[in-house]
């Protein structure tokens, strides 16, 4: 079952087009990634899927029911960009006002949303005088507050400390085991690539790819291929059905297959010294994405 | 909805409420201190022209007497107000006027348009996203916040009351102590639909304003503009201004202020009481069709 579903969904904000055409789908019990330079429409999506704002157009189904639908809306617990809270009150008093906003819960979810978050020994104190990293352990806690089926988290690990982020990262695979669907948008992709089941990554407002995060690493592995200097000029000739990057004796090929690019070689008689499989981190392939839509901007321009 | 309501009521427990009320409260106590040693210096020394002092012609044994009639009734009308049964007529009509109009201006200001300010409107809309609800809960809150410092201002009046007339040296009134509490009742009672009306304005603005400055800047501005349209002969009865004059029956101030508003209007009065009801209550539900046209927009926050 689909816990999120968009279909075509587009923001406008007056001339600027923030989303465009965005199709997504989010499994029950995943943990959904979602990525993006500043400005992508990150964001402007999650304010979208959590009924902030409305969309200029396309669909978005949340729990299976269809929005602008406040019940669908105030089954998700959500947490957007730095969370805020009321600061003349205790980051527990602030967890009871959030719970009677959405039609109160029992005095133990309090204590068990505080430990998960590791806020018990603070919860009496004043929210002013929280650190960031707190205000953002109390996002948490108050959006896992009810034990909502779906959770949609913006940047879950900001002003964490790495103690912290490690904490957030085993709550959330954690709250997957459990069947809670999350779905968390990060800057951080080592956090993505370690956390998430699959992953979109955005880009002016459209989904450029999608899929497990392994697989959109491996899509375009490369293989380094080393020869002896002196067949350089022969091997750069034989490799160059693909699209290859030479750096002195060696080359970098776009291609998923070691076994063909080594087969070649042979057939042109150079021997290699050595050829590595490289896979990719979501990062570099991210960062890729982002370099090729640059250049694309630049060439319609 | 009680929920929602519950989790309003305690936003308005901080310091910036509390603040407030108290100082209106002081306010009227301070109205009432001077108002009392004003009406016992008016008895000691009633108003004689310069002429008369020095003359004693018929005419003048005429205008002697009559200053000092006129300064013991307005003395024993001060008297009578330092009861704890009359003293409500204060409380009444200082809320209804331009103290509970700041009141309530400050107090949307910080419980609605700081919800933008904050931007915990986030939270509190992906915890409840019907809006009119929202809207609702907002309303009742300004509300009841300005309905709890009338009551409030009342008790502390009805406390003090009795000492300031004594300490002034007022005539001690002949009436039980629940004398005139009926009558002050029903203005009470129509002091709070007044209030109604300035928490309809405040939660409008709220939506317009979208934070803390603006909303208190809107709610009392639109009210005072009211008050300036009230003086305007040829459309002073169209005002919202002129429903609240008719409705509260104010008349010309005395030793005792039993508001801030007559002062400044010199139209209305040509409408009936139930005309003024109606023209508060549509008022009202144009405020409350303003704030949802407003409300239903995208949250940016």
């Amino acid at each position: 079952m689909n816990v999120i579903s968009c279909k075509s969904l587009t923001k406008r904000f007056g001339p600027n087009l923030a989303v465009s055409e965005l199709d997504l789908e989010v499994s029950a019990g995943q943990v959904y990634g979602f990525l993006g330079p500043n400005g992508a429409g990150k964001t402007t999506t999650i304010r979208m899927l959590v009924g902030l704002i409305a969309p200029s157009a396309g669909q978005i189904r949340l729990l299976g029911r269809a929005l602008p639908d406040p019940g669908a809306v105030s089954q998700t617990g959500s947490m957007i960009e730095e969370p805020a809270f009321y600061p003349w009150l205790t980051g527990r008093q602030n967890l009871k006002v959030l719970a009677a906003t959405g039609g109160g819960c029992g005095a133990a979810e309090f204590g068990r949303v505080l430990e998960a978050t590791g806020l018990s020994e603070v919860a009496g104190r004043k929210v002013r005088a929280y650190s960031q990293g707190m205000r953002q352990r109390l996002g948490l806690a108050a959006a896992m507050l009810g034990r909502p089926p779906l959770l949609i988290i913006d940047e879950p690990t900001n002003g964490l400390d790495p103690a912290g982020i490690r904490d957030v990262r085993g709550l959330l695979r954690d709250l997957a085991a459990d069947g809670t669907t999350v779905f968390m948008s990060s800057h951080l992709l080592a956090e993505v690539e370690q956390v998430c089941d699959r992953v979109a990554v955005i880009v002016r407002g459209r989904i450029v790819e999608e899929g497990p995060p392994a697989r959109l690493g491996a899509i375009r592995r490369q293989i380094r291929v080393q020869v002896d200097g002196a067949d350089t000029a022969i091997a750069a000739r034989l490799l160059a059905r693909w699209p290859t990057r030479q750096l002195a004796d060696q080359f970098l090929i776009e291609h998923g297959s070691g076994r063909d690019v080594n087969g070649v070689l042979a057939a042109g008689g150079v021997i290699a010294e050595s050829v590595t499989v490289e896979l990719p981190r979501l990062e570099d392939r991210f960062l890729k994405i982002v370099e090729e839509d640059r250049h694309a901007v630049a060439a319609e321009s | 909805m009680l929920w929602l309501l519950r989790a309003e009521f305690r936003k308005l427990v901080r310091p910036l409420v509390w603040g407030t009320a108290l100082v209106i409260v002081a306010f009227c106590l301070l109205i009432t201190w001077g108002a009392a040693n004003n009406a016992s210096g008016g008895l000691a020394s009633p108003r004689i022209p310069d002429v008369c002092a020095r003359a004693s012609t018929p005419q003048c044994t005429q205008v002697i007497a009559h200053a000092h009639a006129a300064a013991r009734a307005a003395a024993a009308a001060t008297g009578q107000l330092a009861q704890p049964g009359q003293i409500g007529h204060v409380a009444a009509g200082m809320l209804a006027s331009l103290p509970g109009l700041l009141l309530i201006a400050m107090i949307a200001g910080g419980h609605w348009g700081g919800e933008w300010g904050s931007r915990t409107i986030r939270q509190l809309l992906s915890r409840e996203g019907r809006r009119g609800r929202v809207l609702a809960a907002k309303w009742l809150s300004i509300w009841a916040a300005g309905v709890v410092t009338l009551l409030a201002c009342w008790l502390v009046l009805a406390v003090t009351g009795p000492l300031i007339a004594k300490v002034a040296g007022l005539p001690a009134p002949h009436a039980v102590l629940w004398a005139g509490l009926a009558s002050s009742v029903s203005v009470a009672g129509r002091a709070v639909v007044v209030l109604g009306l300035f928490a309809a304005v405040g939660t409008a603005a709220g939506t317009i304003g979208r934070g803390q400055l603006a909303t208190t800047a809107i709610t009392a501005g639109s009210m005072l503009l009211a008050l300036l349209i009230a003086s305007i002969a040829s459309i002073g009865q169209i005002s919202p201004a002129s429903f609240v004059q008719v409705w509260m029956g104010f008349g010309p101030a005395g030793y005792l202020p039993t508001n801030f508003w007559s002062r400044f209007i010199s139209n209305g009065q040509n409408l009936g009481q139930l005309a003024g009801l109606l023209g508060i209550l549509l008022t009202v539900v144009a405020a409350g069709a303003i704030a949802r046209w407003r409300f239903a927009a995208d949250v940016t926050a």
